[in-house]
């Protein structure tokens, strides 16, 4: 739920990125991190065990100041893929404006990208939110890797609602940014809405 | 859609503000269980992210009201972290709301900031359902705000 305010002139989203384990959910945040400029970003936070692999959740706060005299803020955040922590996933869905499902594009990851998108509209609806209506994106990250499903595959298996989807290297940059300006335009237009 | 009005948004200040004062915490947050930070006191001593902050707070808090589910509770009402100089202290508000007071342990302590918290509680709670009976009644609400207003691209180096 996007919050407003009126006095100070905010307004708040959030943004949640899902996926299965090692999808490159974090690598995406991270890169968008590491290239906004300093003065429109907060600190990441990053809560992962020693092999750097996500326990609880990753945060970004961006911001975009003066935007017809208002600062908008989107609050980055990552799920841990791995299935263990599935009761994790369903807290950091609360109060989601708009989500980004990050697949793993290798073939035999597929099984692991339906197992997660099955969990993930499994914690929508027990939050209430209907998938048909909030702002979603898919990207089929690690097009670079020798044995990956064709696009078509992809799409065909996830993308069942026809949303804006987007190829992407994420440690590479490739589809990060486009996949980020996506959800941020479907977050703002729902806002109108 | 969560949002304050600038009348509303000076009441909760207010609050805050007096709790602050009264309890003799160097900050006190109000945050949205999603981890939005709603309103918080002024604080020219607190110098962290209070955005980041209020993030790991929902994060905390659910953690914690999850576990206490599993263990056959049926509500987290409150918590409390210690660092080595400061105390951390959070309390459901409504089942909706967290509010979060930082106090350093040499100038006040877990007493205090409960007996103050308990002071402020209703009047609290009354303007946070004020404003949830307000949001219920209008239709929409518009910012105004075009997604063509914003150059994402400017944002990056």
């Amino acid at each position: 739920m996007p919050f407003i305010n009126f006095a100070t002139k905010e307004i708040n989203c959030k943004i949640v990125y899902y996926g299965p384990g090692l999808s490159g959910k974090t690598t995406n945040i991270k890169w968008i991190y590491d290239h906004i400029r300093p003065e429109n970003k907060g600190e990441m936070i990053t809560l992962a065990t020693e092999t750097e692999r996500t326990l609880f959740f990753d945060f970004v706060p961006i911001e975009v100041s003066n935007v017809k005299g208002f600062k908008v803020r989107f609050h980055l955040y990552t799920t841990p893929g791995q299935i263990i922590y599935r009761a994790s996933r369903k807290l950091i869905l609360k109060g989601v404006d708009g989500i980004v499902f990050v697949a793993d594009s290798q073939e035999d990851r597929h099984d692991a990208n339906l197992d997660t998108l099955d969990d993930m509209i499994e914690n929508l609806k027990d939050y209430d939110i209907n998938i048909e209506e909030i702002p979603l994106v898919f990207q089929y990250n690690k097009r670079d890797l020798p044995n990956v499903l064709p696009v078509e595959v992809l799409r065909r298996d996830l993308n069942r609602w026809n949303r804006p989807d987007f190829e992407a290297v994420a440690h590479k940059g490739i589809g990060v940014l486009e996949t980020f300006k996506e959800i941020s335009r479907q977050v703002l237009k729902k806002l109108k809405s | 859609m969560l949002n304050l009005k600038p009348e509303e948004d000076k009441a909760l200040r207010e609050i805050l503000n007096n709790l602050a004062q009264e309890s003799r915490s160097k900050m006190v947050l109000l945050i949205d269980k999603s981890g939005q930070l709603i309103s918080r006191s002024e604080s020219p001593a607190f110098s962290s992210d209070d955005v980041t902050f209020a993030s790991l707070t929902a994060g905390n808090v659910a953690a914690s009201e999850a576990l206490s589910k599993l263990l056959g509770d049926k509500d987290l009402n409150h918590m409390f972290t210690e660092t080595e100089e400061e105390g951390i202290y959070m309390i459901l508000i409504d089942g909706k709301f967290i509010l979060v007071s930082i106090f350093d342990k040499r100038v006040s302590n877990l007493g205090i900031v409960r007996v103050k918290i308990k002071k402020f509680y209703s009047k609290l709670v009354d303007t946070l359902r004020s404003i949830e009976e307000r949001i219920k009644k209008e239709s929409a609400v518009s910012a105004d705000i075009n997604p063509e207003d914003i150059d994402l691209d400017t944002l990056f180096e």
